[in-house]
Parts: C-alpha cells; structure tokens; sequence
C-alpha cells in the first residue's frame, strides 16, 4: 500500500450523467438511438483564435489533424439544431429542474442567474465547435467514510454526438446523441486515495439516481479522474468502464508518473483514456482555460425563489436505509434495489403483497432477471412495473406458486402469459389425479412417478407438495 | 465604478466570489477562473472590491504581407454581418475585423489564393440597408475597377443579400467579377459557413473568366461545394441552414469544390473583356412592395398614392382579390393608383414559376388596368428592379422594360 498523503497525491472527480426526456435545447428525443442512419454530411471545423490571437492548444491540436468530419443520424432523432443549421431553442425546463434538484441533493450553492456559455471544441463531437454549457451551482459536498468531499460545480450541459469511426481523412459520429442535458459534477481534489475515488463515484451515482429522469444503463453516466502527484502533472483518465476499475488504473497511473519522475522524464499536463487493462493511454493534450465566451443565443436564466424551494427528495442512500428497516432486509439487498432503480417498485409489491416473503421479491426483481438472460437470452427488464404487480399478486393470492416465477416471467416477457395455464387447481382434485396416475403406474419408481406428475402438473402444484402425495400413494 | 474587464472581488451575503466583471444589465455578471459566467443578484452583493484594471487589448501588429506579381489581385469590401470577426474571451464580445492583415490572419488560405486588399464600406445588418448603400457600393465597385483590380469580393449579411446582389446587377455593368458572400454561421465560431464561402469565392474571381456579379454560397448542408448563383433570380429560402441560397427558377452559374477546388461551369456565362464599364447608380426612392392576402381593404394600396413605383406579389398566377362586389374598392384603389401615375408591377408570391394575366379573370381586369405582369421575375427583384428603372428612365420606357429581360431577372423559358 503507498502513502498517497507523503506521495501529495492530488484527486478529482468529474462524472457525466445524461438525462432522460427531450433534448437540452430542442425537442427531440434523447434515445441513443442505433437505427440506421438515413441522414448524412459532412463538415470541416476551423480553429478562431481569440481576441488575444492565441489559439487553444487543445484546439489547434485537432485543426492540424486537418480531418474532416462525417455526421450521420436518423432523422426521427435529430433536427436542425443537432445539424447546426438552426440556432438552439429555449432550454429545456424540465432538465433545469432535474439540475436544480440535483444541486439541492449536493448542498450546492445555486447561481442568482445561470448563464449558457459556448465552449469551444473541435474534435467534430459537437457540429456547433462549441459545447453548450451552464453553471448551476458551487460550493456543495457529499459525505463519505473518509470525510466530506466538495463539489466545485454542477453544471448542466449538451451531451456531445458519440465517435463511430477514426478513418485517415474523416472522423464519423453519429447524432442522436448530441443535444441530451447533462449534468457535470466536479469535486473538488479531496479524494484521499484510490479506493476513495471509487467510493466517491458510487455515492455520487446514487445521488444521481435519487431523482426520476436520469438516464440508466451503459454508457448513460461516465466518470472522468484527475489526478496528480508531487512532482508529476495533472492528467485527466476518461472512458472508465465500470467503477470496480478505478482504483487499479488509479494505482497504475501514479506508477507512471512516478516511473517517469523516477527516469527524469518531462510530463505533460494530458487526457490519457482508460485501457481495459488498467493501463491508461495518451487521448490529447490538455484543454487550456481561455475557450468559453456566452451563447448569446439563448438569454440567461433568472433563478426565482419557487424554482430553488422545491422539497429536497429522500436520497436513495437513505431511501435503501428506510427498506430495510420498514420491511427486514439485508442491508446489501436494500442497496442493490437502490442502485438497479426498484426500490420504489419493491416498496409497492412488498407492502401489497403480505404473504409473499421480502427478500423474494428482491431476488425476482434483481436476481431473476440477470438469470434469465444469462440462461435463455430474453430480455425481463423490458417488464413494465404493472406487470410485476400483477404476477406478485397472483403469487399472494396463491394462484401461482413460487417455483414458476421464472415461467412465468418469461411468458410475460413473450407477451404470452395466460393465467389458465398456471392457475393452481384444488389440491384434492390434484391429489385424486397423482393417486390415478401412481395406480397406473403401479411398480414405477417415485422417481419415474414424480416425472409424470410435473409433466403434468408444472405450475399447478409445488413440487414439494407433489412429492408427498406421491410418496403418500406409490407406498 | 468598476468596469467590463475589470478583476474584482465581490462580497455576498453568503460568499466572496473573485472573477472579471463582464458587461450587463440588471444583475452582476461575472467571469470565473474556470471561464463560467455568473449572474449575481445586486441585493445579495455587499461590496466589490477591485484587484487589477482591465488591460485594453492592444492592436495586433500588422504583419506586411508581400504581394506576388504572378497572382490576382482582389478586394475584398465588407459591408457589415460577421464574416470576419473574433471573440474577446475576457468579454465575450465579438469583435470584428476588417484590415487585411486581419483578414489573412483569420483565413490565410486566401494569401495562396490572390494577393488580398480589404475595406471597410459599412457596418451594419443588412436589415437596415437603404438604397443609398446599395450606391456606396456601386461607387466602392467603381474606384476598384479604376485601379484595375481582377475581382471583387463583397462582404454582406445574408438577409438582403440577394436584394443587393439585384441592385449590383442592373447598376454595374462590368468587365470583372464581384462576388457577394455571406455567412449563416457567424465567423467567430468553428462551425462557421464563412471561410468556406470566401474561399471558393476567391478562387472563383482568381481562376475564372466569369464577369459580372453573383453570389457565393453553400450548395448544401455539408461542407463540399459552394455554388456560384445568379444576382436578380437568388434568394434566400431559408431562415437559418447554410444552403438557404437557391437559384428560383433558374439554375446556379456554377460549383467550386472546396476539398480539390475544381470549379465547373453549369451554364453560359458573360466572359471578362477590356470593355468600359457603365455604373448607372440612380434609383427612384419611392417604391414599394406588398403582398397579397385575405380579407385585404382598400386603404392599403391607398397609402402608396404619390409612390412612382409598386410591386404587388400576387397569389398564383398573379392575381388580387378584385372579383367579388365586395372586393370593387381593391381593384379601384388599384386602379386610382396606376391614375395617378404610380406604376404598378405584378409577380408572384409562390415564388416558383411565372405570373400569367390571361388565364383568370382576375388577372385580366388587373393587366387591362394597366398592371405590368412581371413574368417570373422574383419579387424583391422586380422591386429592385422597378426602383432601378425609374430612376434611369422615363416612366413609359421603364413601365415596357418591367417585363423585358435585362440583367437574366426574366427566362424565356421555364425549365422547372
């Protein structure tokens, strides 16, 4: 284990939560589409030096490349404004809110008026050359087991079109996802080490996930990291795959720094991309400050005192705290209903359902699924939360028994359930038909006997049950 | 007072907050270190304190750019719009520039292309152009062709532009290429239409033989061709994309590639010559055009009585609502006007195809009132075109040459 504290090991957080609903500044959808593209061109960007005639490096860096940019999309997903070939509409109100929720859960300080900057960026991920983007709000925190940990800012901001190929001459993205609000959290350098960044990143994805509309699943939240070391530079590590691996590409990025400190080699200030190896790899250099001036395009945003005095929203932290006490669940189950986002579906079913036990509603709502998939490939998250009402419902009233679930998650995942097929019969018509089939079958193992049942009965009888009146008649 | 510019700390109920103080109205709005701007509440501020004095930007050193005997020479006049302007990131002003070495300092491509001259005529929305500015550049135009210049480039934003283009074409008749381009993107952001345009202009007045005046433009939304379009039958179809200029019933000049830079002529053009040029800038001041629409009443032609000119863009063929009994005051308002001596033109506000006066008749009545059927001259142009005319000719002339072809505002025939 390193000393991080006698290496001055400096450690920042910047996590990117897309949000879900229309775009930032125009009403398209946000669905990271993959259709195929029916809309196509093609664009060159152009470095403009400021008034003080300096180009940003960063941004000199990608107008050398001399590429040219090929942008494809569908035309249900995009407009104008994603093509730049229509200036931005009103900011979305409703992703405003979300950012101003959002500050209130990080006991961020919300700006008096927000204001919509341009910042500039010309690596062809933005049609416009500019990012737009607004400080929210500063000077919050979130508290973690190795202390409060500052957020410089929230800023909500256009989630950028997604790079699909790097060829020699032209780089291609794809549209649908340019325009989506983001929101953009920074901490401020307060992680004291490795593992401590993982534990910042996981607290701020749960704050995130407090609220309604943010967006869930792959690629829908990414976690950038700043870090340096005494002697070393600041470089920022992007492109995290999961949260597991930020401690170890952390570990290996201090190794080579302090490697290179060790060689006496220069290092430089950098984005470096993280490998599924933990290793990290050069992206660019380094943006330079002086690259945001106003988007006059849209008037700044005066923030009244109704817009900021909404009800602070129970964090899921606290919202997994209350579920385990309320209904006596492990406490690792109560965070895995939080993370997956069905703590307030499990909420519901559990208080409806009495007669069925908590922690197997947990593993039906969080455990079957993965199971499924992993089995049979079909999709169960597709499930709308009424359908789960509905099977827990018939498993409380005891028209289904518990050894179906899967069956019957699966048929209505289909779209093929059918009550009828699964409706338990009286156990004494049941039991007349096990005490029919065991004379029959008289000589027959309880083995071959209990084949036979199931066959026929899957669904109607526990198999449990089955067993003793086999047992009960093969005797 | 502290100003725009200035580093200032400013105390708050709450916090104390260091940042450059940016203009504005109402609120506080400062520029923090991470170049954020904040509008701070002046009931909340306790104090602000200053810390430095905002720096005046000096003046970028001209760098002398060497002319090469072997390369056109172009002057590139600007009349307002952005084409040529950078952002003060300490402000976030845009600013912009006119002088040459600014403009080969933002687009040095164009010191490959032709040696570069720039002035400045005027600086304004092209919203707010008067036909007196269409004379400032008619006599800009002039004072270049006395030096000898190869071609012109005239800056100009996009919302008149194919009014001026108009005006150009029936006051110049010249010998050399002037070229007028505008930007949809404005020049200080990356994405912007305007060194695109400028470039395929320039190449366009340096390796052809093309005379006269026209218009450069993005063909379409992407970055690959620009199109060299006809002064009087352009106009600008669109309120925001980069392809808004289309040739309406017509066909673009000709297309320059802006990767290989090969230029293809699309159609016949007027070539370059020694011959004098004539610049008749004279336009009558009292013109005017009004649309046609429903539910129309008598007093809004009346309020053109003493006008020497109007252009009436009619419905479909070119037609006013001059049938019903109720609609008689329109048609004698009409008629009144023509009486006292305003002449009065007919186009058409479905832009594409041609007026007729004889399939309907509303349109009969109209021309047997003496309306000038304008054929498929675009609109504005023929308001350009009537204000040209009368200011050049006597009414009788000008009322017959309404509906010959003169400067290419009038086909023979209608190929689309």
């Amino acid at each position: 284990m390193k000393d991080y504290k006698e290496l001055g090991f400096r450690c920042g957080l910047e996590i990117h939560q897309q949000l879900e609903g229309k775009k930032l500044f125009c009403n398209c959808n946000t669905l990271n589409s993959s259709r195929e593209a029916n809309t196509r061109f093609e664009r060159y960007l152009r470095a403009s030096a400021g008034e003080t005639g300096e180009i940003d490096v960063a941004a000199l860096y990608e107008m050398k490349k001399g590429k040219g940019f090929v942008y494809d999309s569908h035309s249900e997903d995009t407009c104008l404004v994603e093509f730049d070939e229509e200036p931005p509409h009103n900011v979305n109100p409703e992703a405003l809110r979300t950012a101003l929720v959002i500050a209130k859960l990080l006991n961020c300080k919300v700006e008096d008026e927000i204001h919509f900057m341009r910042k500039i960026v010309i690596d062809g991920s933005n049609t416009s050359a500019f990012q737009r983007t607004a400080l929210v709000g500063r000077n919050g925190y979130i508290k973690t087991s190795k202390g409060n940990v500052r957020v410089a800012s929230l800023c909500l901001e256009e989630e950028a079109a997604k790079k699909i190929e790097d060829a020699k001459d032209f780089t291609k993205y794809r549209l649908d996802r340019l325009g989506i609000p983001l929101l953009e959290i920074a901490t401020e350098t307060d992680i004291v080490d490795p593992e401590h960044a993982k534990e910042t990143a996981s607290a701020i994805g749960m704050i995130l996930r407090s609220v309604p509309n943010v967006k869930r699943g792959l690629g829908t939240i990414r976690q950038d990291v700043n870090i340096s070391i005494k002697g070393g530079a600041r470089t920022e590590i992007k492109g995290f795959q999961d949260l597991r691996s930020i401690p170890k590409v952390i570990d290996f990025e201090v190794e080579r720094q302090q490697k290179l400190l060790r060689e006496k080699k220069s290092i430089q200030n950098e984005v470096r991309k993280a490998e599924p190896d933990f290793t990290t790899s050069f992206l660019r250099p380094m943006p330079g400050a002086a690259r945001m001036y106003p988007e006059t395009d849209i008037p700044p945003i005066q923030v009244t005192k109704e817009m900021i005095e909404v009800e602070k929203p129970v964090s899921l932290a606290e919202s997994a705290e209350n579920i385990e006490k309320e209904f006596g669940i492990r406490k690792d189950l109560a965070q895995l209903l939080a993370k997956s986002g069905k703590l307030a579906l499990f909420a519901s079913i559990a208080k409806k359902n009495k007669n069925v036990k908590p922690a197997f509603i947990v593993e039906t709502l969080i455990s079957a699924p993965k199971e499924i998939k992993r089995k049979f490939e079909i999709e169960i998250n597709r499930l709308a939360d009424k359908e789960y009402e509905e099977i827990f419902s018939y498993l409380n009233e005891g028209k289904i028994s518990k050894d179906v679930v899967f069956d019957v998650l699966i048929d209505y995942a289909k779209g093929e359930f059918d009550i009828g097929r699964y409706a338990k019969e009286s156990g004494e018509d049941i039991e007349k038909e096990i005490k029919k089939i065991c004379d029959e079958n008289k000589g027959a193992s309880q083995g071959a006997l209990m084949g036979i049942v199931m066959q026929k009965f899957r669904g109607k009888i526990d198999g449990k049950k089955a067993m003793e009146v086999v047992k009960k008649y093969s005797g | 007072m502290h100003e725009a510019g200035d580093r200032v700390l400013v105390e708050t109920s709450d916090e104390t907050i260091e940042g450059t103080l940016m203009p504005s109205e109402g609120n506080v709005v400062l520029k923090l270190k991470s170049g954020y701007n904040i509008g701070i509440s002046k009931d909340r501020i306790k104090k602000i304190s200053l810390l430095s004095k905002h720096l005046a930007v000096s003046e970028e050193k001209a760098r002398h750019i060497a002319r090469e005997k072997s390369k056109k020479s172009i002057t590139i006049l600007h009349t307002g719009g952005t084409i040529a302007s950078k952002v003060d990131y300490e402000t976030g002003a845009v600013i912009a520039r006119f002088s040459p070495e600014e403009i080969i300092s933002m687009f040095p491509e164009l010191k490959d292309i032709a040696n570069v001259d720039s002035k400045l005529i005027a600086q304004m929305w092209s919203d707010d152009m008067r036909f007196e500015h269409y004379q400032k550049m008619a006599h800009a135009v002039e004072e270049e062709l006395k030096k000898n210049v190869d071609g012109i480039i005239i800056t100009h934003g996009t919302d008149t532009l194919g009014y001026s283009a108009a005006a150009l074409a029936f006051m110049c008749e010249i010998p050399i290429p002037v070229i007028l381009v505008g930007a949809q993107r404005s020049s200080d952001r990356g994405s912007s239409d305007a060194a695109m345009n400028l470039i395929c202009a320039a190449e366009f007045v340096a390796k052809t033989d093309f005379a006269g005046i026209a218009i450069c433009m993005h063909e379409n939304m992407d970055d690959n061709n620009c199109v060299i379009l006809p002064p009087t039958k352009t106009r600008k179809m669109h309120a925001s994309r980069r392809d808004a200029f289309k040739a309406v019933n017509d066909i673009p000049i000709a297309r320059i590639n802006y990767k290989t830079r090969k230029i293809e002529f699309l159609r016949e053009h007027k070539k370059r010559s020694a011959e004098a040029w004539r610049i008749n800038p004279k336009m009558e001041d009292k013109i005017a055009l009004i649309k046609i629409h429903t539910n129309m009443k008598r007093e809004q032609f009346d309020v053109y009585q003493g006008y020497k000119g109007l252009v009436i863009e009619g419905t479909g063929l070119g037609h006013a609502p001059v049938g019903l009994e109720v609609n008689k005051p329109i048609m004698e308002g009409i008629i009144d006007l023509i009486k006292s001596g305003t002449l009065v033109a007919m186009t058409s506000q479905c832009i594409y195809g041609r007026t007729h006066s004889h399939v309907y008749s509303n349109a009969v009545k109209l021309a047997n009132a003496g309306v000038i059927y304008c054929e498929d001259t675009l609109p504005e142009t023929a308001f350009i075109k009537l204000a040209w005319l009368l200011g050049n000719y006597k009414k009788k002339e000008a009322a017959s040459l309404m509906a010959e072809n003169l400067r290419g505002e009038i086909s023979d025939r209608s190929a689309e």
